[in-house]
């Protein structure tokens, strides 16, 4: 599992992902980690795509953030997924 | 103001009136929850069920508008995040209606605060090459965030007419009536697209959007802030519930069904309709089929309008302020973890809590989950265990009477069986889950009129659905008594209902009349437990037996129309022993462990 993460860490250029973030930072999301089930345009056709700033606002019992004026609750699995540079 | 008219409409079209073989076709298209609803209400003058969620239209509604001297057919469809790539049943339903032709001019509703994600889905409808119109909605809000657009420079980039409105106080609808006439093609976004949609979006958004900077901590968004966290949440959620029982238990189940039942029709309806039966028809066959054990009015009017009705109106009531204040996504944050151990995510909260409302709207809004295996769980389980309000009333009613323990210990044993059957279904019925990505409407003060209006619609759906079932059920159990066959029915069940379940004979009657529909079974046992002919521990039982058991008459050809016939039976065939057995396992567990309610 670790490895595996790490793995597509590198791939990403090692940018932190939005799961590492605390509740309270900001950052600009930098891309997202696809997977078979379209994953990068659900969260797309959300706002979150590269470029995009966004600000944590919770992190348990599920991630819940804000992008750009919309606030998203997402799962773990999820913002483990969504890389960003934090500002 | 500019009239759009001028720059937009092409010269060979009149704006004012055309010569067409039916009226034009108007589809109101948008992300979630930007309004399209209500101003689908404001056009058409009909109402079409608005809330503060995203997933409220889950199909097409269609209506006539008068523009200038024109009659449009208005169609509002179900909000849709993206029109490309994998979409859920709701939003497959918008992009046909675009796709096929069924709409000659589209006019897009977006919320006036996310410009980005409005142009991000301007980028997809170019490709469907119809005449559109950007309403900017909810402009109150966007500047009260702040935030303050340029609506000419978005209309230059867009090449169409853009108009701002505030939809539910009806501000800008003059200028969107003046636009219909003029929508034009997104061509220069199609254009300006085809390299990358993001980065297009991204530039028009910068460029035609200010924000002030100022941003007020209003108590709306205090309030999301207190909902969402952990610490404050639950309590707020525990809080919520417990209020919904006060409301719906307390005032609706014993308050108004004591006055209306017991006074009302009790004291006064029943004994005159008696009378009046007796004094002017001389058949004994006909005063039994009005007023006698299993009369039309005796039974089946008493238990829809004086038993069931109130608790369906206090909870559609309390039900609308808690949809429009934009709370309920919220409680998904909390629930995702459960349900991922369902196969299904946070969203499916949305279809359960709707559920006791009406299971059978919740079964179509289950459109609004990813994949079909999420569907079909979620169905599974509103059939199984989610008790609507009609059938939450007479619950309430009856264990809310005996004690507080008898209540938790029947949501318990429904939900512990949800649970089970959910886990189980995770691991048996094939394909995969969908991630929880869900969006978070923001909290609004929910307005009174909407909530009275969507009360009064649903009560009287209510009413128009429930009461001829009622009546035709009523009918049927009168004649099955006359010929006999209820006395035989009842016998033959008797092994399992005074065996198995250890309740009175009686009941199997009432599970019939459950069979029609949940609700009404439920008040059957109502007036058994009314009549000291049940035990806390039998209303215990009896009353899991009959959440559990199969879904109304309604609700199951539903099921058919979502999932086909098979699955329908499938569901009936899982659910059916699962009620029984449950029921039979509790009734001896309350045996061997003595306990009394």
């Amino acid at each position: 599992m670790r490895s595996r993460s790490s793995a597509s860490n590198s791939e990403a250029g090692g940018a932190p992902r939005l799961s590492s973030l605390r509740a309270g930072a900001r950052g600009v999301i930098r891309g997202v980690v696809p997977d078979a089930n379209g994953r990068v345009e659900r969260l797309a056709a959300l706002g979150v795509t590269a470029g995009a700033s966004i600000e944590v606002l919770q992190t348990f019992p599920g991630v819940v953030f804000r992008c750009d004026e919309t606030e998203l609750a997402i799962e773990p699995a999820v913002a483990r997924a969504i890389l960003v540079d934090e500002s | 103001m500019a009239c759009p008219q001028a720059r937009f409409s092409s010269p060979s079209v009149s704006p004012v009136v055309r010569l067409r073989p039916h009226p034009l076709r108007v589809a109101l298209v948008g992300n979630p929850n930007v309004g399209k609803s209500v101003l689908f209400e404001r056009l058409t003058g009909r109402y079409a069920t608005v809330s503060n969620y995203p997933g409220t239209t889950v199909a097409v509604t269609r209506g006539r508008a008068l523009v200038g001297a024109e009659v449009c057919e208005i169609i509002d469809t179900p909000g849709v995040t993206t029109l490309d790539g994998h979409l859920s049943e709701d939003e497959e339903v918008t992009r046909r209606v675009l796709a096929r032709g069924e709409a000659e001019l589209v006019v897009h509703v977006a919320d006036a605060r996310s410009l980005r994600r409005t142009l991000l889905l301007s980028a997809q409808l170019a490709a469907f090459e119809l005449p559109t119109i950007l309403v900017l909605n909810m402009a109150d809000e966007a500047r009260a965030h702040g935030i303050v657009i340029d609506r000419d420079a978005l209309e230059e980039e867009l090449g169409i007419p853009v108009v701002e409105t505030v939809a539910v106080d009806g501000r800008g609808m003059g200028d969107l009536r003046a636009a219909l006439a003029s929508g034009a093609i997104l061509k220069k976004v199609a254009g300006q697209v085809n390299g990358d949609a993001v980065v297009w979006a991204r530039r028009v958004a910068e460029r035609c959007r200010r924000r002030s900077g100022v941003r007020v901590a209003r108590w709306q968004e205090r309030f999301a802030t207190l909902a969402r966290n952990p610490w404050s949440g639950v309590p707020i959620l525990l809080v919520t519930l417990y209020v919904m029982y006060l409301f719906v238990g307390v005032f609706g189940a014993q308050f108004l069904v004591g006055l209306l039942e017991e006074t009302a029709f009790g004291a006064y309806l029943n004994p005159w309709a008696a009378a009046a039966v007796e004094r002017s028809v001389p058949f004994a066959f006909v005063q039994d089929l009005l007023t006698g054990p299993y009369g039309l009015i005796s039974m089946g009017l008493t238990y829809a309008i004086a038993i069931v009705l109130p608790v369906v109106a206090t909870f559609f009531l309390i039900f609308g302020l808690l949809e429009d204040s934009g709370y309920i996504p919220r409680v998904a944050i909390f629930s995702d973890r459960m349900f991922r151990a369902m196969g299904l995510n946070g969203k499916a909260v949305l279809p359960m809590v709707l559920g006791l409302g009406c299971d059978t709207m919740a079964t179509m809004t289950t459109r609004i989950l990813h994949t079909r295996k999420e569907r079909l769980i979620a169905i599974l389980l509103l059939a199984l265990g989610i008790p609507c309000s009609a059938q939450l009333a007479t619950i309430m009613g009856i264990l809310g009477g005996i004690s507080f323990a008898a209540l938790v210990t029947l949501f318990g044993v429904v939900m512990a069986q949800m649970f089970l059957v959910g886990f189980l279904a995770a691991r048996i019925v094939p394909g995969e889950r969908s991630e929880f990505i869900l969006e978070l409407p923001p909290i609004r003060r929910p307005r009174l009129a909407n909530v009275a209006t969507k009360t009064l619609l649903r009560v009287r759906w209510y009413l128009g659905e429930a009461v001829p079932l009622f009546l035709i059920g009523t009918f049927f159990l009168f004649v099955m008594d006359r010929v006999g066959a209820l006395a035989w029915v009842t016998a033959a069940a008797e092994p399992l209902v005074t065996g198995l379940l250890g309740l009175p004979a009686a009941t199997a009657g009432v599970f019939i009349m459950g069979f029609l529909r949940r609700d009404y079974g439920a008040a059957g046992l109502f007036v058994l437990a009314q009549n000291h002919e049940l035990s806390g521990v039998q209303a215990v039982v009896a009353l899991t037996v009959m959440t559990l058991f199969v879904p109304c008459v309604a609700h199951f050809l539903m099921i058919v129309k979502e999932q086909g016939l098979k699955t329908g039976l499938a569901i009936v065939g899982v659910v059916t022993p699962i009620a029984i057995f449950t029921g039979a396992l509790l009734n001896h567990a309350f045996k061997v462990f003595g306990i009394e309610f």
